[in-house]
């Protein structure tokens, strides 16, 4: 068995992964990087020490890497989702392999457990307090089934991290709406579309992390924060209509109360998420006042207005 | 199926009849009045900036509201605002009485103290929960500064150094019937015990005209439930009635050392019990003083 300390990556095919496997590479070379996922990867990584795997997350696959590599440490990153499937398949499906993970990782002695959550936990709702704290209630599934897989495999963490504290250390970390250029998430899809809606009876305030800070903060996670639940922002907050603006697409305006009628015309044109019109309506802001006693002082190098032009696309 | 241009095209001349209707009262300012406008503007968007805070204040977006507010303040309603020497360049929590239906007091409150005192403020007034949820108002409003009402959110402003505005009467000072006019309803606890954990001065105040501005006919608690609204008082008319407006301040008012946060009840009512005395005083004393009830036209006079 080979004895150099290895790091795994869950899900390691999308945009952040992909940079935080990059930045791993480079900045730990005494370490073995590990990527896994179902999909191809996007963009190759260039490193001696980094080696990919397509693959199903199979018991018997999973147990087999576990077995051959003896990790130190897991980033699971992005949800175990199958493509396509029901709420229940897509809901049973994350909670049976994070179950698997964090059983795995206890079983083999892994040290750390880095878990990429995402602040739709919290749900946006019309009586959100500004600056929700990590310890606010997850109330994302109360009126969207949908955000059922995530919030119950994060829930499922947290009360999994405190009863192994000892033996592991576990973080959860809500970031805001991370987006960039290699990032293919809802919200970039939203900011960057000529076609979107944007309500003119509600304008939201907003929170952005550029792709290649969260990865910093992913990767700063592994030495520097310790076992518990952070939420990952910046100091900065933005309206909806005025981070639209910033990236200039040509946006369509509309009252978003008449959403029955909207959301069946443009559920037509592009995948509107039910959850997502909500975080159109209602502001999330979250407190990032936790992890900021663990992270470089300096670690976000893009500010709001940065991190939005970068994504400006010319008009058609 | 209505495209959703029609929609669009239909809200926005919405929006801009309704800005060009409500522009006219700005013709109603003097010179001298919008001189004032410009000079509490200035030092508004120096304090808080041109970009909006996490709550939604966004000064820019918000002077067009508060000069009409400011002409209405003016020349409507005829605000005399007493007290003013006694706010100090430093954060409270505006703590008034609430009256009159449809909360008007609230928008004339913070009118005053962003354009008559010396170092102008937006008062951030914490709004009920059905509030936010409500299209438009919810937008222009928190561009205006009203934030909701919770205690998270009340704590963080005030770690900011900003000034709430609270009516701890809630639902029931602006839903009163005409025989509690003027009576203060009992306050709720949660307002002192945030003063208490932030250390922040209580300042009180009192508004005196605003009972008469939507003169209430009944309270229908069966559609509001049904709507799920807090109260539906319902007004002899929805159009405000020009009832000249007294603005009392009270003297700020301190916390005592000897409690906290986390006292118990019957150490921090005693407190909360003074402070509606003061209050009522004030309403009394105000009432004494007030304008005779509209047409009259000696009605504005000089503040102090």
């Amino acid at each position: 068995m080979n004895k150099q300390p290895s790091i795994l990556i869950i899900g390691a095919a999308g945009g952040l992964a992909n940079i935080l496997c990059g930045i791993l590479s480079k900045r730990r070379s005494e370490c073995r990087v590990i990527g896994i996922d179902t999909r191809a990867l996007k963009n190759d990584i260039d490193f001696e020490n980094f080696s990919f795997e397509r693959m199903r997350y199979t018991r018997r696959n999973f147990e087999k890497l576990f077995r051959e590599n003896k990790f130190d440490a897991i980033y699971q990153l992005g949800r175990l989702t199958p493509p396509g499937g029901t709420i229940e398949q897509r809901l049973s499906f994350s909670l049976v392999n994070t179950n698997k993970v964090l059983e795995l990782a206890q079983k083999n002695k892994v040290k750390k457990y880095i878990l990429l959550s995402s602040y739709h936990v919290y749900g946006a709702l019309a009586d959100n307090p500004v600056f929700i704290t990590e310890d606010f209630p997850l109330r994302a599934s109360i009126k969207h089934s949908e955000l059922r897989d995530v919030t119950e495999v994060d829930a499922l963490c947290t009360n999994w991290m405190w009863k192994n504290q000892d033996s592991i250390e576990t973080v959860v970390l809500r970031p805001c709406n991370i987006i960039g250029p290699q990032i293919d998430n809802t919200i970039t899809k939203y900011l960057t579309s000529h076609m979107t809606p944007v309500p003119i009876d509600f304008n939201p305030i907003l929170q952005f992390i550029h792709e290649y800070d969260m990865a910093n903060i992913l990767f700063e996670t592994l030495d520097k924060v310790p076992t518990g639940v952070y939420n990952v922002a910046p100091d900065q907050t933005i309206s909806l209509q005025e981070a639209k603006k910033i990236i200039g697409t040509k946006n369509i305006p509309f009252p978003i109360f008449t959403v029955g009628v909207v959301s069946k015309v443009f559920k037509k044109l592009w995948t509107f998420p039910g959850y997502f019109l909500d975080f159109l309506m209602y502001s999330c802001v979250i407190d990032n006042s936790k992890i900021q006693k663990y992270i470089s002082k300096d670690i976000f190098k893009y500010d709001t207005k940065k991190t939005l032009s970068l994504l400006r696309k010319p008009l058609p | 199926m209505i495209s959703l241009d029609f929609f669009t095209k239909k809200f926005i001349s919405f929006e801009q009849v309704l800005e060009k209707k409500l522009s006219a009262y700005l013709e109603m300012l003097t010179s001298k009045e919008k001189e004032q406008v410009e000079k509490s503007y200035q030092a508004l968007l120096e304090k808080y900036g041109e970009n909006e805070d996490p709550w939604g204040l966004n000064i820019p977006k918000a002077r067009k509201s508060i000069e009409i507010l400011y002409a209405i303040y003016q020349h409507y309603f005829k605000v005399r605002f007493f007290g003013k020497e006694n706010i100090k360049d430093e954060h409270y929590m505006v703590i008034s009485n609430h009256s009159g239906q449809i909360a008007i007091d609230g928008l004339l409150i913070g009118c005053a103290f962003a354009f008559e005192v010396d170092k102008p403020r937006v008062l951030r007034p914490m709004v009920e929960r059905f509030f936010t949820a409500l299209p438009f108002i919810n937008k222009w409003s928190a561009e205006c500064g009203a934030v909701l009402g919770d205690r998270d959110n009340c704590l963080n402003l005030l770690k900011r150094k900003e000034s709430l505005l609270i009516f701890p009467e809630g639902v029931r000072g602006v839903s009163k019937s005409t025989s509690d006019f003027y009576k203060l309803q009992d306050f709720t606890t949660g307002f002192y015990r945030m003063a208490l954990k932030s250390g922040v001065k209580i300042l009180p105040v009192a508004v005196v005209g605003a009972e008469e501005v939507f003169p209430y006919v009944y309270q229908a608690k069966g559609i509001a439930q049904a709507l799920n609204l807090p109260a539906l008082p319902i007004s002899a008319n929805y159009f405000p009635l020009p009832s000249p407006i007294d603005i009392h301040v009270g003297k700020p008012i301190e916390l005592p050392t000897d409690i906290n946060s986390e006292s118990e009840d019957h150490l921090i009512t005693p407190h909360i019990r003074e402070i509606e005395r003061t209050i009522q005083e004030m309403i009394n004393e105000g009432r004494e003083k007030r304008r005779p009830w509209i047409f009259s036209k000696d009605q504005k006079k000089d503040a102090n």
